[in-house]
């Protein structure tokens, strides 16, 4: 697999977070997962698994705790992928 | 391909009793095949870890930690997570004459500083002069010991990397401690069970023996964390003492995908496995998406429940959502037991399933504290699960609040003796007094009645919210706000708040995910009607944003969190004007401090 096009995974990840997240949240690499978008530790489960499932990687979970905004989740993710190819 | 280890151990015969310590139940052990089992997040197995082998691990491990030089019995923190390196450092301390303390997991995201400080906080409770965890957790490890007694932090490999002593070993003894539990307190006072060699042994006989009539052909499957008592006494340690292989999940994997519990426990023969009620409300949730095929539960002969009120109404739901996978309801075998008492205390019949006692909640039951069974015409009733005996062994006593012991069905506090009781917490005399009754009893803490003989829990009596001398438990408000759609279970805390009038009032305080105005003005009447429906009486509602509640090390909702913070004005209602309560603070905090205290 190719690198990743940070771009795109923002954009992707941004919809998969926004099923979790109130209505009409503004997304951005800056958005605060807990304090913005108020993503719990059982919501937080499901979406890790949406997007082990979606890019077939594995979430350590041991890194869950330092996640603070967006952005560090899609940085985690292209971590993961790029690990992978 | 990586092979399990074996159900059966081909030679060497069970044996569940003789072992004083936790060293001798493992040399017995490590003459078998049996082990314990690891598996990944999507139920693929992973790694194995023989009981010969943990032995083996535990060993070496021991030798190293001895090179350290600690005096005996000092304490070592582990970061407990679900992995062959844990097994092999808790047995090495056993070994090593050293007392483990297994440390907990953060599983949320975001939560760096708050449990950085939870881990401080045990670290410092303990006295910890060692702390190990996998290279994953490190920084946060050697941030949480900061200014702590813990002179060495490091990984299972830097201690692998000491020189080991030459000389032999001198493990923990028939009458020295085994390890420190942490399981209740709040993070700023953690209380730590000292759990001695003599209590783990007692328990686990009893437990194999008496609660689950424990026979060949047993294998246990657990995803519960190794820092809590149910998933360290009841699946770890137990079937080390009597040659039980284990699947493990990590707590996190089931979170993410329940069903991988039922799938690994499916594919490798599990017959026995505990849960809180919650585990199975899970899965039953998540069934629906799924496809059942391939799911044989049939084996699956002792299914537990612990570790929090059992409500029947969601495991009725599990076993009517897995009976197509062969599960049987009778499997369910719901148990009492806390980290001060080792772990067990009762186990309900084995084949039996969930027994409930149907109580009317009238004058009787919140004036009276007198739980009779509803007769045809009750209106509002409630049924509790039935936990059964206490085992041989273990004694239980209701009493009142003068010490009183209380005949059948009236409801007091649940005072228990036996075999396993704690002897302290660790360095806390105080808190130790407040349970350890001078009689050699102690109080549990919770509130329940006996009915023939067997144990049924109604709540915690601390909780207990009394408004006018009628007694309302909380946990009914909390459970039927839950049931509410939108809201799910650890949402709700309901408490009592003492006016200036030195009356109390209800405060339900609902953790909110709805934005809208005009949805949160609807959800807002829908829950003031049902706690009207369960308890007759307004309450003041707080909508709060999520995480305003905390948990204790367990995962149990703290109420008198959740009471303080309100009462500090730290949780607030969404809509933005403060509650009420938070106007009286500060003559109602005190008051109310003075209770919690």
């Amino acid at each position: 697999m190719s690198k990743p096009d940070p771009d795109r995974l923002l954009a992707e990840i941004g919809e998969l977070v926004a099923r979790f997240a109130p209505p009409g949240a503004r997304l951005g690499r800056e958005t605060e997962l807990q304090s913005d978008l108020s993503i719990d530790s059982v919501a937080a489960m499901d979406l890790v698994m949406e997007i082990e499932e979606r890019y077939g990687i594995d979430v350590p979970v041991n890194e869950l705790a330092d996640l603070v905004t967006l952005g560090d989740l899609v940085d985690l993710v292209a971590r993961r992928l790029g690990e992978r190819s | 391909m990586v092979q399990p280890t074996p159900t059966v151990n081909t030679g060497l015969p069970l044996r569940t009793r003789g072992f004083r310590t936790l060293v001798e139940g493992l040399e017995y052990a490590a003459l078998g095949e049996t082990g314990a089992n690891f598996y990944g997040p999507r139920g693929e197995l992973e790694r194995v870890l023989p009981y010969r082998e943990l032995r083996t691990r535990a060993l070496d491990f021991a030798r190293r930690l001895a090179g350290l030089g600690l005096p005996r019995c000092e304490r070592v923190a582990v970061l407990a997570e679900t992995t062959p390196e844990f097994l092999a450092l808790f047995f090495a301390c056993q070994y090593a004459g050293l007392v483990p303390v297994p440390l907990p997991l953060a599983l949320s995201i975001g939560t760096h500083r708050a449990h950085v400080e939870r881990l401080r906080g045990m670290l410092e409770s303990s006295a910890a002069r060692v702390a190990i965890g996998s290279e994953a957790y490190l920084a946060q490890l050697e941030e949480a010991a900061v200014g702590t007694e813990v002179g060495w932090v490091g990984t299972y490999d830097g201690l692998a990397a000491r020189p080991p002593v030459a000389g032999g070993l001198a493990p923990l003894g028939p009458d020295e401690p085994c390890y420190i539990q942490y399981s209740s307190g709040s993070t700023s006072f953690p209380r730590g069970v000292l759990v001695t060699q003599a209590a783990i042994t007692a328990n686990a006989r009893a437990i194999a023996e008496d609660g689950l009539a424990l026979q060949p052909g047993d294998r246990c499957t657990s995803w519960l964390p190794l820092y809590h008592d149910m998933g360290l006494v009841g699946c770890c340690l137990t079937p080390v003492l009597n040659q039980v292989s284990v699947d493990y999940i990590a707590t996190a994997s089931f979170a993410c995908r329940p069903l991988v519990w039922l799938k690994v426990l499916s594919a490798s023969g599990g017959t026995i496995s505990f849960a809180p009620t919650f585990g199975y409300e899970l899965c039953a949730r998540r069934v629906a998406s799924r496809d059942l095929s391939g799911l044989d539960l049939a084996r699956w002969r002792v299914a537990g429940i612990g570790g929090e009120m059992i409500r029947p109404r969601a495991l009725a739901e599990f076993a009517e959502a897995f009976a197509p996978a062969g599960f049987d309801a009778r499997a369910f075998v719901p148990s009492y037991g806390l980290a001060e008492a080792t772990l067990a205390v009762t186990f309900a019949p084995l084949g039996r399933g969930v027994r409930t006692d149907l109580v009317e909640l009238g004058e009787a039951f919140e004036r009276r504290r007198l739980a009779l069974p509803a007769g045809p015409r009750a209106q509002r009733t409630r049924a509790f699960a039935i936990c059964g005996r206490p085992m041989p062994g273990y004694e239980i006593e209701i009493r009142d609040e003068h010490g009183r012991r209380l005949p059948e069905r009236r409801i007091g506090r649940v005072c228990i003796r036996g075999p396993s009781l704690m002897t302290g917490y660790f360095r806390s005399p105080q808190a130790t007094r407040d349970v350890l009754l001078e009689d050699g009893w102690l109080d549990t803490g919770d509130m329940g009645y006996l009915v023939d003989g067997e144990l049924v829990v109604t709540g915690r009596s601390k909780d207990l919210i009394i408004i006018n001398g009628r007694n309302i438990w909380p946990q009914d408000l909390e459970w039927a706000v839950e049931r509410l759609p939108g809201v799910r279970p650890g949402d709700v805390a309901a408490f009592a708040v003492t006016g200036e009038d030195e009356r109390e009032r209800i405060v339900v305080v609902v953790q909110c995910r709805i934005s809208d105005p005009a949805r949160q003005a609807e959800f807002r009447r829908e829950v003031q009607a049902v706690i009207n429906r369960q308890a007759g009486t307004e309450c003041e509602l707080v909508l709060a944003p999520p995480r305003s509640l905390t948990y204790t090390t367990s995962g149990k909702l703290s109420r008198a969190a959740a009471r303080a913070n309100y009462l500090s004005g730290v949780i607030r209602d969404v809509a933005g004007n403060a509650p009420s309560g938070a106007q009286r603070a500060a003559k109602e905090a005190a008051v109310a401090f003075a209770r919690v205290g």
